[in-house]
């Protein structure tokens, strides 16, 4: 909240009006706690998407990995230790986060892309659209997200892409109900109707209007549906059903690490384990900076 | 009243039919479609011709929509959900043997989340802004950042490995009541699944019975000189009671999601662990029929957080049955 204060005194030059994305700008890099997050995601994704390929450890050949130790603690040449396979442990957190990551990222943006057309249709139309569209939501709601899950990977089988797919169309349930609220908020505000007077079509005021006026909430929705999806796809791998060996992911490696914690094994777990609740926990307060950003009330008029 | 909850009732037939409607089409986009099964069985024998037979036979060739209302027809009339072709097990078999372990599972930390969060949510809301406040939000927040299958690595690693003092797996092959006979066993799995609960109720209930206490009737109790433990369970506890029905009610999707992490890790088999295997070896008719179980007790759920609501507060019994 201090930062936030902080923000909202920030000195404005006195000729010309500061632009809009600047002031947010400021307020966003006002919230330390949301910075310190951006610059851990950065590092960690550049980590994930270089290290694998500028210093490669073997993590997909198990006939190799067969002859290294395994099980073995941190020592100088494996520095997080390695896994039941022999797979070196730190370069197995990047390497999984090269697939969690990706997947993550690409199913929160189809949950906010989709979660917004249909809260956008259903909040504009209104009426009877907006009646069968909401109780649609209620219904798929009212199956237990997990057991939906599992149900859709044993039909459509767990391939990278149907993975993605899988959670990025059914995740997005909450976001169009949000979307839908800020749709219905902003149709019937005066600058629409003013739109409609004029004669614009519907299609015209949803992508003119209604779209622009919603996006700060559609940027602090998408970047906790990232989150959601990063934390969904674990589950899954957790329960086995993840991105399949050869390769895997962060909650494939943490099922491993899970079947040794029991012989005292705290290597498996715990480095990895930090790294993803921080990760987690990043992207939240990088949303939560995002939404007092777009925050009307703390821009300088 | 009763208008209301026929209305309700209504509507959550409609959903329980778009439900239906959605796990019988399902089937068709898994890879060889409907005929799926008779390839599974047929196995190296799956001719065209024996895999046209083994369809015919099993009225797979109906249209969509004959099969749809023959669907419904067993479902309604049968509770008939069809046959798991990998178990070679009525999925109706499956589902007695392992729901009512899971009920248990579910229904026992259900109500140690209630006897824990709602007493929790007074003592934070009237002890507002204290060290024990701070200390219950901030540990709410920290469980409910780290996922629920973490957590559930965490004690076991404490309990297997650093003190292993309490058993990490109920035993396996017992009755579903085991959890009266061998309690000591349920206590891991029951406290993970209610700490989560907790972890996701707690922050709401500290505003609910935060917004129930600046109301004008808490002062007037005060005022005429109720003392604060009559204040808070008699005036503020009653009006707060109808907003933590219909979270309780709305979060047994999340309880049953959190009960499937729970069964895995603890190794309960219970209806999760049966999903999760049924998953793994693609059997799609026990997937299926426990995912349609598991919806119809979110709606039931609902319905009765819904009709418990309006027994509790009499305003909501007004506005509807006009």
């Amino acid at each position: 909240m201090s930062d936030l204060v902080e923000a909202m005194s920030v000195p404005v030059s006195d000729d010309a009006p500061v632009p809009m994305w600047r002031q947010r700008l400021r307020i966003f890099a006002g919230n330390k706690l949301a910075l310190v997050s951006c610059v851990y995601i950065v590092i960690l994704a550049v980590a994930c998407f270089l290290i694998p390929h500028l210093h490669p450890t073997n993590q997909t050949n198990q006939a190799i990995a067969f002859n290294t130790p395994q099980n073995e603690p941190p020592s100088a040449q494996h520095w997080l230790g390695t896994d039941s396979n022999g797979f070196d442990e730190l370069g197995r957190i990047f390497f999984a986060g090269e697939y969690s990551l990706t997947l993550g990222f690409l199913a929160g943006v189809i949950t906010i892309v989709v979660g917004t057309l249909y809260g956008m249709v259903a909040g504009f139309f209104g009426g009877i659209v907006d009646t069968v569209l909401m109780r649609l939501i209620d219904a798929f709601l009212s199956i237990p997200y997990l057991f939906l899950l599992l149900t859709l990977i044993t039909i459509f089988g767990r391939s990278t892409v149907f993975l993605i797919s899988i959670i990025g169309l059914t995740g997005w349930w909450g976001n169009a109900r949000i979307i839908r609220g800020d749709a219905l908020l902003i149709r019937n505000l005066d600058y629409a109707n003013a739109a409609v007077s004029m004669g614009a079509g519907k299609w015209h005021i949803i992508r003119r209007h209604v779209f622009p006026n919603s996006i700060s909430n559609i940027v602090t929705v998408a970047t906790f549906s990232v989150a959601d999806a990063i934390l969904f796809l674990s589950a899954l791998g957790f329960l086995g059903l993840g991105i399949q060996t050869p390769n895997t992911d962060w909650g494939t490696m943490l099922q491993t690490g899970a079947e040794q914690i029991q012989n005292g094994y705290w290597w498996e777990v715990y480095p990895l384990a930090i790294v993803f609740v921080l990760v987690v926990v990043a992207i939240n307060y990088i949303g939560d900076a995002l939404r007092d950003a777009f925050e009307v009330r703390l821009l300088e008029r | 009243m009763l208008s209301y909850i026929l209305r309700r009732l209504v509507q959550s037939a409609i959903v329980l039919v778009i439900i239906i409607t959605i796990t019988f089409t399902l089937p068709y986009f898994q890879p060889h479609g409907i005929e799926a099964p008779a390839y599974a069985v047929l196995g190296a024998r799956s001719t065209p011709y024996n895999v046209y037979v083994y369809s015919k036979l099993h009225g797979l060739t109906e249209s969509y929509f004959v099969r749809l209302y023959q669907y419904f027809y067993q479902l309604i009339f049968h509770f008939n959900l069809g046959t798991s072709y990998k178990q070679s097990l009525a999925v109706n078999s499956i589902i007695s043997l392992y729901v009512p372990r899971t009920l248990w599972l579910a229904l026992s930390s259900l109500i140690f989340t209630v006897l824990i969060s709602i007493p929790l949510g007074i003592l934070q809301a009237s002890r507002r802004n204290t060290t024990v406040d701070y200390a219950a939000t901030g540990t709410a927040f920290v469980l409910y950042a780290v996922p629920s299958f973490l957590l559930c690595i965490l004690v076991i690693d404490a309990f297997g490995f650093h003190w292993p003092h309490l058993p990490i797996s109920p035993p396996s092959g017992v009755a579903p009541w085991a959890i009266f006979t061998d309690p000591k066993a349920f206590i891991l799995p029951v406290g993970c699944l209610t700490l989560l609960s907790v972890a996701a109720l707690s922050r709401f209930m500290r505003g609910t019975v935060l917004e129930v206490l600046v109301q004008d009737y808490v002062r007037t109790a005060r005022a005429k000189g109720c003392n604060n433990r009559r204040v808070l369970w008699r005036h503020a506890l009653r009006n707060a009671l109808g907003p933590i029905i219909t979270i309780l009610g709305l979060s047994i999707p999340a309880l049953f999601g959190g009960a499937l992490i729970i069964e895995d890790v603890f190794n309960y088999s219970g209806i999760g662990v049966q999903t999760i295997n049924a998953a793994l070896e693609t059997d799609i008719p026990t997937v299926l029929g426990i995912t349609l179980l598991v919806a119809v007790f979110t709606l039931l759920g609902n319905l009765l957080a819904d009709v418990f609501l309006t027994i509790v507060d009499p305003r909501i019994r007004l506005e509807h049955s006009r």
